[in-house]
């Protein structure tokens, strides 16, 4: 309580000082009707003759008693009573601000604290921990915790410090409290002690909103200087705030390295994928062979691969798994795998064969991940000069006899995956010197320009006639480049891959 | 990319306008799913709307064709333009789908 008799005792004895002047007697100021000061100071004082009632916003109740006057003083007396009232009143306001300045200055500080004890806390718990630390120190209380939900499919996290003063399914079951009514809960005073729990004189839980929702909540038992004040509350309130930002920044670290790690880990997939490719092709008796995959940026499903054994014919395979991403990778491995098989151990494979046996292995798998994979299968007979094929709804697949006209090798089955039995057979084809065959994916095809247009087939079949007398690799660079001329700008899409073989003397 | 859903007795018949790509899946894979959840799952497509169809999409469509299968019934396609068309013939799935020239005749084939 505030006694302005005592602030502004010069003044009241000035104001003394003229009464007396003016003949009173004495001057004095009763609060609650008892005396606390008069003037003169040392004497006695009687019952005053007139009074005047303050009006004053707070504290007791004040008025000014003038002995030795008369009801001619009243007015004048009554003047000075307003005059005191208004510099109490501003007195009052004064000493609030002053109040709420050094308030806000020690929550600033506070603020200031915790948020520089918790920077250097990159992971979540970390910060979660150095928060109830802080929180303890800065309320003064014997024990702080937190409870976190964040992200919200992850388990709940319960951090205390300096040691746990409720049981986790306390704690618990406050946080929930606190996420359903999304409001403090206080628990003090002599009528809720029935409702504590048992070593907790009183406590204090705030939600703390992470990302709009309240995700957290921090905990407060036992204010070492008796009950929680407003005070607490405000600076409660506002690490509450400071805490649900720092939460937030943990989980956005968190969320930003989880995502370099999945580049990363993408990164080395489609590095793996393409360390599974045949680094070169074969050296084939009578033929001329290029193969090259160009990824997209994402890991795409394409592959090729040449399965070469002593004694029988090349076999060669080039395929699209649909989609795109990991998953069209993981079932990229594992056809390329079980073609391989077949080619290798089969006792006598044939391109049909191995489709048979890669559409009745994976057909279950590939309904359930509602994917299929578009599959050529080629075999060169070089004693026979005879290429054997069989195409499981791939294209495009481009064949150019020498000096003859470039056209497409049509699918006659579909894709592995798609039907429960293989519907591709074996078709064959004289394959001489100067024969050229470009077994492409649609990445070809399906290349974009800027305003949108597609590479397309006819564009594919007069580049692979005009340059068939050059090269397998050098008609692969013709393709490459020519693909990439026409989408000059565009982004690769999808993955593009080839296999050319030119049949040479 | 647009899609509509209407009923022809109790054929649900999905029309799809635009660019049916892997981007645009999603919302007819939720669809497909959906309407092939009970028996007998008899649904159409109508492609006439559609200029281009990427491979993730026509993966779309088999699972959509296999789960309408194994709930007695089946999945139909109609109206494809041009480029589709071709798609569907250089991938040889014009075997593995019932495709009609229009929406009436894919319905109608149901009964």
């Amino acid at each position: 309580m505030f006694n302005f008799w005592e602030s502004q005792a010069e003044q009241l004895a000035q104001l003394g000082r003229a009464w007396l002047a003016r003949g009173a007697s004495g001057l004095c100021l009763r609060a609650d009707g008892e005396v606390v000061w008069r003037w003169p100071q040392a004497a006695e004082v009687a019952q005053p003759d007139v009074v005047a009632e303050m009006a004053t916003a707070v504290g007791p109740s004040l008025e000014l008693g003038l002995c030795g006057g008369g009801a001619a003083d009243g007015p004048r007396l009554q003047a000075d009573a307003q005059f005191l009232s208004q510099a109490v009143n501003l007195e009052f306001e004064l000493e609030m601000m002053t109040g709420e300045l050094i308030e806000t200055q020690d929550q600033l500080l506070a603020l200031y604290d915790l948020t520089r004890s918790t920077r250097s806390h990159l992971e979540v718990p970390d910060t979660l921990q150095s928060v109830v630390a802080e929180v303890a120190r800065l309320v003064k209380v014997d024990s702080s915790f937190a409870v976190l939900q964040a992200p919200p499919e992850w388990p709940q996290l319960v951090v205390c410090h300096p040691g746990c003063a409720l049981a986790e399914a306390q704690m618990l079951a406050l946080f929930a409290q606190a996420q359903a009514t999304g409001g403090e809960l206080l628990l003090q005073g002599a009528d809720v002690a029935g409702l504590l729990p048992p070593g907790a004189r009183n406590l204090l839980v705030v939600p703390v909103q992470v990302r709009g929702e309240v995700l957290a909540a921090l905990g407060f038992v036992n204010r070492q200087l008796g009950d929680f004040q407003s005070p607490d509350l405000k600076l409660i309130r506002a690490i509450a705030e400071q805490a649900g930002a720092q939460v937030e920044n943990a989980l956005l670290l968190h969320e930003t390295l989880m995502q370099a790690r999945l580049q990363t880990e993408m990164r080395m997939a489609q590095e793996v994928q393409l360390q599974l490719l045949p680094q070169k092709p074969p050296r084939v008796l009578g033929l001329d062979l290029f193969a090259s995959s160009l990824p997209a940026l994402q890991v795409g499903g394409d592959f090729f691969d040449f399965i070469v054994e002593a004694g029988r014919p090349l076999i060669f395979t080039v395929g699209d798994v649909s989609g795109k991403g990991v998953s069209s990778a993981l079932l990229m491995t594992m056809i390329r795998t079980v073609l391989r098989g077949a080619g290798k151990f089969d006792a006598t494979p044939t391109p049909q064969s191995l489709l048979d046996r890669a559409n009745r292995d994976l057909y279950d798998d590939f309904t359930e991940v509602t994917m299929f994979a578009t599959v050529f299968v080629g075999q060169y007979d070089a004693a026979r000069r005879c290429l054997t094929y069989a195409n499981a709804g791939h294209s495009p697949v481009v064949f150019c006899p020498a000096g003859g006209a470039a056209r497409l090798l049509e699918a006659d089955g579909t894709a592995v995956g798609v039907l429960p039995e293989n519907l591709a057979l074996n078709q064959r084809l004289a394959f001489g010197a100067g024969d050229v065959l470009v077994v492409a994916t649609d990445g070809f095809n399906e290349a974009r320009s800027l305003d949108s247009g597609f590479f397309g087939y006819e564009r594919l079949l007069d580049l692979v006639q005009a340059n068939c007398h050059r090269s397998a690799a050098e008609i692969a660079g013709v393709l490459y480049t020519a693909v990439a001329d026409f989408a000059a700008g565009h982004m690769q899409d999808d993955d593009q891959t080839l296999i050319v073989v030119k049949g040479v003397a | 990319m647009e899609q509509k859903v209407r009923f022809e007795g109790d054929v649900a018949v999905l029309a799809l306008h635009g660019r049916f790509d892997s981007y645009q899946t999603g919302q007819v894979r939720a669809w497909l799913e959906e309407a092939t959840a009970a028996s007998p799952a008899r649904l159409a497509v109508n492609l006439a709307g559609v200029t281009f169809i990427d491979s993730t999409a026509l993966a779309t469509l088999v699972m959509g064709m296999k789960r309408a299968r194994q709930q007695a019934g089946d999945l139909h396609l109609c109206a494809l333009q041009q480029p589709v068309r071709m798609v569907f013939e250089l991938t040889r799935l014009d075997k593995a789908f019932a495709i009609f020239a229009d929406e009436q005749a894919a319905v109608q084939a149901f009964d």
